[in-house]
């Protein structure tokens, strides 16, 4: 299968070649060929040796598009349908929606203490929009693109969750 | 003598005064919220009492309540931690009236110390050098900006009741001075409840370096060796260690003995720290008392193998520190590192939610003070601090390479955390050599190199991680073999 | 041996692979859409796709058929597995005279079916498709019939899923409508019963083909779409998720899914959610998270009828379907689409052996000549109908309002509830106090010197005596009054005490629910 990872260059080939039995394989990546033995197995991780060295994977919530795992304590994103990407983006665009440009994000809770602009304003990208409070700390949010503030979703007092749309700007 | 403390605080340092009260046998009294009903503290409290909603100001800010509850529980002192009631002399005072023993300052040397501008000029009288700023208190926007052009920018805009980063800005001309006046009082009466703002020079290239001191209800006075804290981010202290590599045995001692002179000068009692900025050139200003236990006292513990909070509780006692300052003496090299619960790349936004699971590291030479266990909450009410994870070595390079090996061991899923930052400024050559400043993450670029040392990391990681992938189709084909289980009772229904 | 008869065969099922040939599959490439066996070998897991009928062809004569003959002919059928369950899967292929239905199409997708609802096992249709072959006339036709009858046929046996991820229009809507999820990609998936043109012919109304059945209008305003996907991807995983909390067919308890999230795991910032101020709105999907395992709730038709929410989640590990009013939008208040929303989910969970909760927190049905105009005596009774007919495990927890109507149709105890509980929260009475005391003491008020003060006496009094849970627990319409906090752990014993009920219909044909 071949495979992307996300934060590596380049698109991974990957194929088991052998099944020795015993839990034993040998496996193909790219050009290289590689022992295999795994030690333990389920659906929520893997232990194995890989050429004599040792490294244990656990399995997260997973999707068509991505396979989340944590290699050796290390938060990896594979994507093994990678080829079909471009087609599947085209008419929607990055895995998101027309909505993910419009629309202005929290990326955390917290409680809005002030909103610094109005429906109507001019905002360049990294303008303050509005100001969360979070964990004592006071967060500006700042405007992702140069635009026009088309709605606030916010009003000072309010409450936000993670993800939350702030604001559309067109 | 105490018998019963009650812990008017939360998380980390409320399981560390509790594992010292433990070892000396005084029963400990746990406070929570809402949102803490499931923590470690609550769970290993001899007691533990309810008092409020999850916002601060209602359960662990709530003075009339916790002062209730120490009543009702019979407890004879309280232990405030850091943060919260920690340096609210008000607290303190309603201790002192209701003859509950404040682990602590006085309310007195809390208010003086408290109060940043009579701190400064106790330590003008004493000689101890202080960082140029406004004499007083600012009225307002208006003087701030007078005073701010008058001494020259780069200046600080710092809330006389702030600390641990709160209420600090950094601020380069007028227009910047107006908006961080506003966040500046915000966030102070967010934390403290009270604001009044103070402007102040700001120096390039300072090291933050602060020494511990101590003094008994009789007078004695010692400072317990200094740390060096300048690797921060927006005024909040990241990696603390100790000895400095700016200090040397004579600069110790001179500024040891200001900082007893400092001490002294305050009527200061129980543990507390002088904070000092060292500019470029060697100069060291005073900057403040912090008159509590700081977070990041477990460097100093393992340099000089006291147990800071067993001190506290002795002095508090009325018993006199039982040695000399000739009696220190600084043995190997500690590092901290604060393990926080934020996203490095989002400006350091909090990271919250549930922590399905933890691996924390160990080993000779580390120590981790932390409230994380598998299944436990990261609340977006509380501070972002998870874990303090604190290395001793013989010398500075083994400390720090013990410090890499238990960042690399230590797992914490479900939120985002520094880990992956403090890898990547063990590893560069500035901090091998000891170029420290608080501007350390701007200069150096660390961002940066982390971003590269992210993509680094997972480019060696590919080779398993595309095995453990394959494995998993595997696996699942495996199971395709029983999919008649899927639907089996079907055949056996007629009708 | 045999070499030039193996040759023949590898070179038909190599052509059959290409189906419609490689131009077309990069026209299809180009539009953004992948072809139908790329889309089967995304939803499926990997390699255990099967397919049969691959060498079907249609047996047309007129408009010179006979010259554009293709292997499949226009869908690809067969079975396989999802996370090791078996299912069948069958997909229109655009690349073969558009995807158009032909009578043999419609032949190999109703023999599938047969097989599903022979073996028990959940369909999935994937719909890219230009509609009925015109060129095969009526039979094109009564190929959709024969599709619709087994879509009947399996309705209510085993799970029917449709995904839209192309167009769909005249007849062939019907299909997906009969099934009981239809997904639709954004921007890929349209369905309406007659196109633009003919629209602008006719009415000489313009819209768009996104306007007028595109994924977001089915998703927003129609409910025709249950859930709306961003992409293709998108459309799999959920499609993939919605079977993980199915059973495989209507004997069949739901898969048990065991987590680490403690059964008995109590609450305590719960009853913090609900605002002192009862006027006051707020998100009850905040307490359905809380109160489900691992904070995990697939919620079906999102965008539709938002002033109520339904969807799936887990109780200890077994599904549940959630039934819950949302405070958020029209202050919770029941109309024509929320019934008639509520009501087809009710029943699917009923036909599948899906315990159903309910959490109630209600002012009532919405008033007014558009509502009454357009039947809410109808629909609305489509939800008592529902609740009453309905024989899996049932519980409704009221939580805030319940009026009057909206207190019995919210799975009230005569509807054959089996467990009905209460949080201190709960006012349940006739009408709220403003409006019940305006009507019971309008004489008093239109006599008092200072009717506003004599109001506020006697709401405040209303409120003592009424608007409270006490009065409903004193008659036993609710079994008990319980703490917020433990709001879970009562739920989670509740559905174990209930997990082998059994209950009966009296026998007859079907009822006749208002439709």
């Amino acid at each position: 299968m071949e495979y992307k990872i996300e934060d590596v260059e380049g698109t991974f080939n990957a194929q088991i070649l052998k099944n020795l039995g015993n839990n034993e394989y040998v496996i193909k990546i790219g050009t290289q060929e590689h022992q295999l033995k795994i030690l333990h197995m389920d659906s929520r991780g893997i232990e194995f040796i890989l050429d004599q060295k040792y490294h244990k994977a656990k399995y997260l919530e997973s999707a068509t598009a991505q396979m989340n795992l944590v290699v050796d304590g290390i938060p990896m994103k594979l994507n093994p349908n990678s080829k079909f990407d471009e087609i599947v983006y085209k008419n929607t665009g990055g895995g998101g929606s027309v909505d993910a440009q419009i629309s202005l994000r929290s990326q955390i809770p917290g409680k809005v203490v002030s909103v610094n602009v109005t429906e109507g304003d001019s905002v360049k990208k990294g303008d303050v929009v509005c100001v969360l409070e979070s964990m004592k700390m006071q967060v500006s949010i700042k405007s992702h693109k140069d635009g026009v503030i088309k709605k606030l979703k916010i009003k000072s007092g309010a409450s936000v969750a993670k993800n939350d749309v702030l604001a559309e700007i067109e | 003598m105490i018998e019963k403390i009650l812990i008017s605080n939360r998380g980390e340092i409320a399981l560390r005064v509790i594992r010292t009260c433990k070892a000396l046998g005084i029963k400990t009294v746990a406070v929570y919220s809402d949102e803490d009903y499931n923590s470690l503290h609550v769970k290993q409290a001899n007691e533990a009492y309810h008092i409020g909603k999850a916002a601060p100001k209602e359960s662990y800010l709530n003075q009339e309540k916790i002062m209730e509850v120490i009543l009702a529980s019979g407890a004879d002192a309280v232990h405030p931690g850091y943060g919260f009631l920690s340096e609210n002399s008000d607290f303190a005072k309603l201790c002192e009236d209701n003859k509950i023993n404040f682990i602590g300052p006085s309310s007195a040397s809390m208010d003086l110390c408290g109060d940043k501008m009579r701190c400064k000029a106790a330590m003008l009288k004493a000689k101890v050098p202080t960082v140029p700023g406004s004499p007083d208190l600012v009225k307002d926007v208006e003087e701030a900006l007078s005073i701010a052009n008058k001494i020259g920018y780069p200046v600080l805009l710092k809330s006389v009741y702030g600390g641990g980063g709160r209420g600090i800005r950094l601020v380069n001309n007028d227009k910047e001075l107006r908006e961080a006046y506003e966040t500046v009082t915000g966030e102070s009466i967010a934390a403290f409840g009270k604001s009044a703002i103070l402007v102040e020079k700001f120096l390039e290239k300072i090291r933050h370096i602060e020494y511990q001191l101590a003094r008994d209800k009789h007078g004695n006075t010692i400072h317990i060796f200094e740390r060096e804290c300048s690797i921060q981010r927006r005024n909040q202290k990241l990696i603390e260690q100790t000895p400095s590599p700016a200090v040397d045995q004579k600069t110790r001692d001179r500024i040891g003995e200001l900082v007893i002179s400092a001490a002294n000068a305050v009527g200061y009692t129980n543990l507390g720290t002088a904070e000092f900025l060292r500019a470029d050139n060697g100069e060291f200003y005073f900057i403040e008392i912090n008159a509590r236990l700081q977070v990041e006292h477990p460097i100093t513990e393992l340099v000089s193998g006291l147990d800071l909070v067993k001190l506290q509780i002795d002095i508090a006692n009325g018993e006199p520190i039982p040695f000399k300052q000739k009696d220190l003496k600084m043995n190997g090299y500690a590092i901290e590192c604060r393990i926080n619960a934020e996203d490095t790349f989002l400006d350091f936004a909090p990271s919250t939610g549930p922590v399905p699971d933890v691996t924390i590291p160990s080993g000779p030479g580390v120590r981790c003070d932390t409230y994380l266990y598998p299944g436990c909450t990261v609340s977006p009410f509380y501070d972002s601090l998870m874990a303090k994870l604190v290395t001793w070595g013989q010398n500075f390079e083994e400390s720090r390479l013990r410090m890499l090996n238990a960042l690399n061991d230590f797992y914490i899923q479900g939120v985002e955390t520094s880990i992956p930052l403090y890898k990547t400024i063990l590893k560069t050559e500035e901090y091998k050599k000891g170029e420290l400043s608080t501007d350390f993450l701007k200069r150096y670029g660390i961002i940066e190199k982390l971003t590269e040392d992210v993509k680094s990391e997972k480019s060696e990681k590919k080779e398993p991680a595309l095995a453990a992938a394959i494995m998993h189709s595997e696996y699942f084909k495996s199971r395709v073999i029983s999919s008649a289980n899927s639907n089996h009772s079907w055949k056996s229904k007629l009708g | 041996m045999h070499s030039e008869k193996i040759e023949k065969f590898l070179e038909k099922q190599n052509k059959a692979l290409t189906a419609g040939g490689q131009d077309r599959i990069l026209a299809q490439h180009e539009k953004g859409k992948l072809t139908a066996r790329e889309r089967i070998n995304l939803l499926l897991d990997e390699g255990s796709f099967t397919e049969i009928d691959a060498l079907v062809t249609h047996h047309y004569y007129e408009y010179d058929m006979q010259k554009k003959k293709f292997f499949t002919d226009g869908v690809i059928t067969g079975y396989g597995t999802i996370n090791g369950r078996q299912v069948f899967v069958f997909a229109y292929d655009f690349t073969v005279l558009g995807g158009t239905l032909s009578q043999m199409g419609a032949k190999k997708i109703t023999k599938l079916m047969d097989h599903a609802t022979r073996t028990g096992c959940p369909i999935i249709g994937i719909i890219d498709s230009g509609g009925a072959r015109i060129q095969e006339g009526i039979l094109s036709l009564d190929g959709f019939a024969d599709i619709f009858y087994h879509n009947e046929l399996a309705s209510g046996v085993v799970p029917q899923i449709t995904a839209s991820i192309g167009p769909s229009a005249g007849g062939a809507v019907y299909s997906p409508a009969m099934t009981d999820f239809v997904i639709m990609v954004e921007k890929a998936g349209t369905m309406y019963v007659t196109g633009p043109e003919v629209v602008k012919t006719v009415l000489g109304e313009e819209v768009s083909f996104e306007d007028l059945g595109g994924a977001i209008t089915h998703g927003t305003k129609s409910g025709v779409a249950h859930f709306v996907a961003k992409n293709e991807y998108d459309c799999f995983d959920k499609i993939k998720t919605l079977l993980s909390y199915l059973p495989a067919n209507n004997t069949e308890d739901s898969p048990l899914v065991v987590s680490d999230d403690d059964p008995n795991r109590m609450d305590h910032n719960l009853i913090n959610k609900i605002p002192e101020n009862s006027l006051q709105p707020y998100d009850m999907k905040e307490i359905v998270l809380s109160i489900v395992d691992n904070h995990q709730f697939f919620e079906v038709h999102e965008l539709f009828a938002q002033n109520v929410m339904v969807g799936f989640a887990r109780m200890h590990g077994k599904t549940v379907g959630i039934v819950a009013n949302q405070p958020l939008y029209l202050a919770g208040a029941l109309d024509i689409d929320s019934s008639n929303k509520a009501s087809r989910f009710i029943r699917f969970c009923d036909s599948f052996n899906i315990p159903i909760i309910s959490l109630v927190d209600t002012p009532g049905y919405m008033p007014g000549t558009n509502q009454e105009h357009n039947g809410i005596i109808r629909h609305g009774s489509k939800l008592l109908y529902a609740y009453c007919e309905a024989t899996v495990p049932k519980i409704t927890l009221v939580i805030g309002k319940a009026y009057g109507g909206a207190y019995i149709a919210m799975g009230s105890k005569y509807l054959r509830t089996d467990i009905n509980y209460a949080w201190p929260t709960a006012q349940i009475a006739v009408l709220g106090s403003e409006s019940a005391v305006k009507i019971m003491n309008k004489k008093d008020l239109d006599a008092a010197k200072n009717p506003k003060e004599l109001k506020k006496q006697l709401t405040d009094e209303f409120n003592e005596k009424f608007a409270n849970p006490y009065v409903a627990a004193s008659n036993g319409s609710v079994d008990a009054v319980i703490d917020p906090a433990q709001t879970r752990p009562m739920l989670i014993k509740a559905l174990e005490m209930l997990a082998n009920k059994r209950d009966k219909q009296l026998p007859r044909k079907h009822g006749n629910i208002n439709l």
